[in-house]
């Protein structure tokens, strides 16, 4: 069928403060499209379906195989990868599709949201393994296989920011770091050498903003695109600011 | 690596300090609290109410358990509220979970619970007349005679009070059982899907247990037969009410 076409409603902003309009496109269909193949014809096309010329519609992308998470937007309500998101499989649940910019972090123009919030987080938990030193440090421990198992799953974030997006105590006027930066102080704090700043991670984890402001409704878990076991690390960071608070109390200053 | 990065700030301390009491107070002791409560009540079934009654009122120091209970659920309550109220943004609309609906019915249920609480208590307890409404609980009468049981029955014995308990009571019953398991995901006792799903089932268990300990409560109160003696001596208390005000 060469004249079918599809409707793409995309919500738009020009910048941070504008509001937010919608506008609507028809694009031709070809087999096996995903959302950014679509907004690669916009761009190409700036025209909307009643026939005015418009700016074309900015996004965010950058490894085209869902492991960056740069192209991370709410499709037809759900909030996912769109270079992921195919076409064919939207269309058997719905005529149209529907494009959203997430609503947790600024826009800064249509589609395309800043997540530095994110990687501050990671910033304030030290999501790193330090190993710079003068002289070389060394093979690391020998880790268990079923260690690295765990650790595998954990270590596949690509901080797309979904599991964000869909918790409620995360909103834009409080400083919830949500639950993919509790993950990420787990993968660090069980990794042998991350270990050695377990501590900072889990004092920064006792902060307004950390660990204690999940309100367990484990909606994250549910939508993270890379199945990481985020109410198992959110529980696993409660008992370890659990002990360390402990030990905290009867012997530490 | 400086030595104080190896302890918390303040400000982390107080926080996660607070967080955790307001956790840890509602096992102990108001969830506690609850679930005695509820078994005392039960007793309205088996007969044994009167008896349960005149126990706790034997208990010494009474008037500081009950102070420590006020103050124990009056800091649950109010760091709820502040939590519930400063900035999260329910979304079970749009992410229609199991999970998420019971973190919005966590929330429903505690203020449903505690504007109960504090009707319950006004009018059993301190015999404050609310909204029209009094339904006053007297453990004895003037003459000694036994009136608890008949006083909590005259109270329930109408079908707006029944629908309120029910209401009320249930929602205490749902806020604690699941309190308990987003408790131990908290602290960090079930880490495992498969462990808060056996925990979880736990909970459960112990709700429906209380809930049917207020079921029991509430067919015990129908099922009662005030006597006349009873009526009487609850008259004469309400009169002796009435001269003391009028004082
Ligand atoms: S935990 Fe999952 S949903 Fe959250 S940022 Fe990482 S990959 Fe995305
Ligand atoms: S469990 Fe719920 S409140 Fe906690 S981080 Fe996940 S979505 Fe947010
Ligand atoms: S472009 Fe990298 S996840 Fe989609």
């Amino acid at each position: 069928m060469p004249d079918r076409t599809i409707q793409l409603k995309i919500k738009r902003q020009d910048d941070q403060s504008a509001s937010p309009y919608w506008q609507t496109f028809s694009i031709p269909y070809r087999p096996n499209m995903n959302v950014i193949s679509c907004l690669q014809y916009i761009a190409a096309h700036p025209t909307t379906a009643d026939g005015t010329e418009t700016t074309p519609v900015v996004w965010d992308c950058s490894c085209l195989e869902e492991v960056c998470g740069a192209c991370t937007m709410v499709i037809n309500g759900e909030v996912r990868q769109s270079c992921s998101a195919l076409v064919d499989r939207l269309l058997e649940e719905d005529d149209s599709i529907k494009l959203e910019p997430m609503t947790k972090f600024p826009v800064v123009r249509d589609l395309f949201v800043d997540r530095s919030r994110l990687f501050e987080d990671l910033k304030k938990t030290q999501g790193w393994v330090p190993i710079d030193g003068l002289y070389s440090l060394g093979p690391g421990p020998w880790e268990s296989p079923a260690k690295q198992d765990t650790r595998y799953d954990l270590s596949r974030c690509m901080s797309c920011g979904c599991c964000l997006e869909v918790c409620p105590q995360y909103t834009r006027n409080n400083n919830f770091v949500g639950a993919a930066v509790i993950s990420q102080v787990r993968y660090f704090n069980t990794h042998p050498i991350g270990a050695n700043n377990a501590a900072e991670r889990l004092n920064a984890m006792m902060e307004p903003g950390g660990i204690s402001d999940c309100g367990n409704a484990q909606n994250c878990v549910k939508v993270c695109p890379k199945d990481i076991p985020l109410t198992e690390s959110i529980a696993d960071v409660g008992r370890m600011t659990t002990i360390h608070s402990i030990k905290q109390f009867f012997r530490g200053e | 690596m400086t030595q104080s990065s190896s302890s918390p700030s303040s400000a982390a301390r107080f926080h996660f300090l607070l967080r955790r009491l307001h956790s840890l107070s509602g096992l102990v002791p108001v969830g506690v609290f609850l679930c005695f409560h509820l078994f005392t009540n039960f007793q309205m079934l088996t007969g044994d109410f009167q008896h349960e009654v005149d126990f706790i009122h034997a208990m010494p120091a009474l008037f500081y358990v009950e102070l420590a209970l006020w103050l124990s659920i009056g800091f649950h309550a109010a760091l709820g509220c502040y939590y519930t109220f400063s900035g999260v943004k329910p979304n079970a609309a749009a992410y229609n979970y199991e999970s998420n609906y019971r973190y919005v019915l966590q929330r429903v249920t505690g203020i449903i619970a505690l504007v109960f609480i504090f009707i319950h208590v006004a009018h059993f307890r301190w015999r404050i007349e609310m909204f029209g409404v009094l339904m006053p609980f007297y453990a004895k009468g003037p003459g000694g005679e036994d009136l608890a049981t008949a006083t909590t029955a005259m109270s329930l014995q109408h079908i707006g009070a029944t629908i309120f308990y029910l209401v009320g009571a249930l929602s205490a019953v749902f806020h604690f059982a699941n309190g308990l398991w987003t408790m131990a995901i908290t602290w960090g006792v079930t880490i495992t899907v498969g462990a808060q799903r056996r925990w979880g089932k736990m909970c459960l268990g112990l709700g429906v247990v209380l809930a049917l300990f207020t079921i029991g409560a509430l067919i015990g109160a129908w099922r009662y037969e005030i006597t006349d003696t009873e009526r009487a001596a609850f008259e004469a208390l309400q009169q002796g009410a009435e001269t003391m005000k009028g004082h």
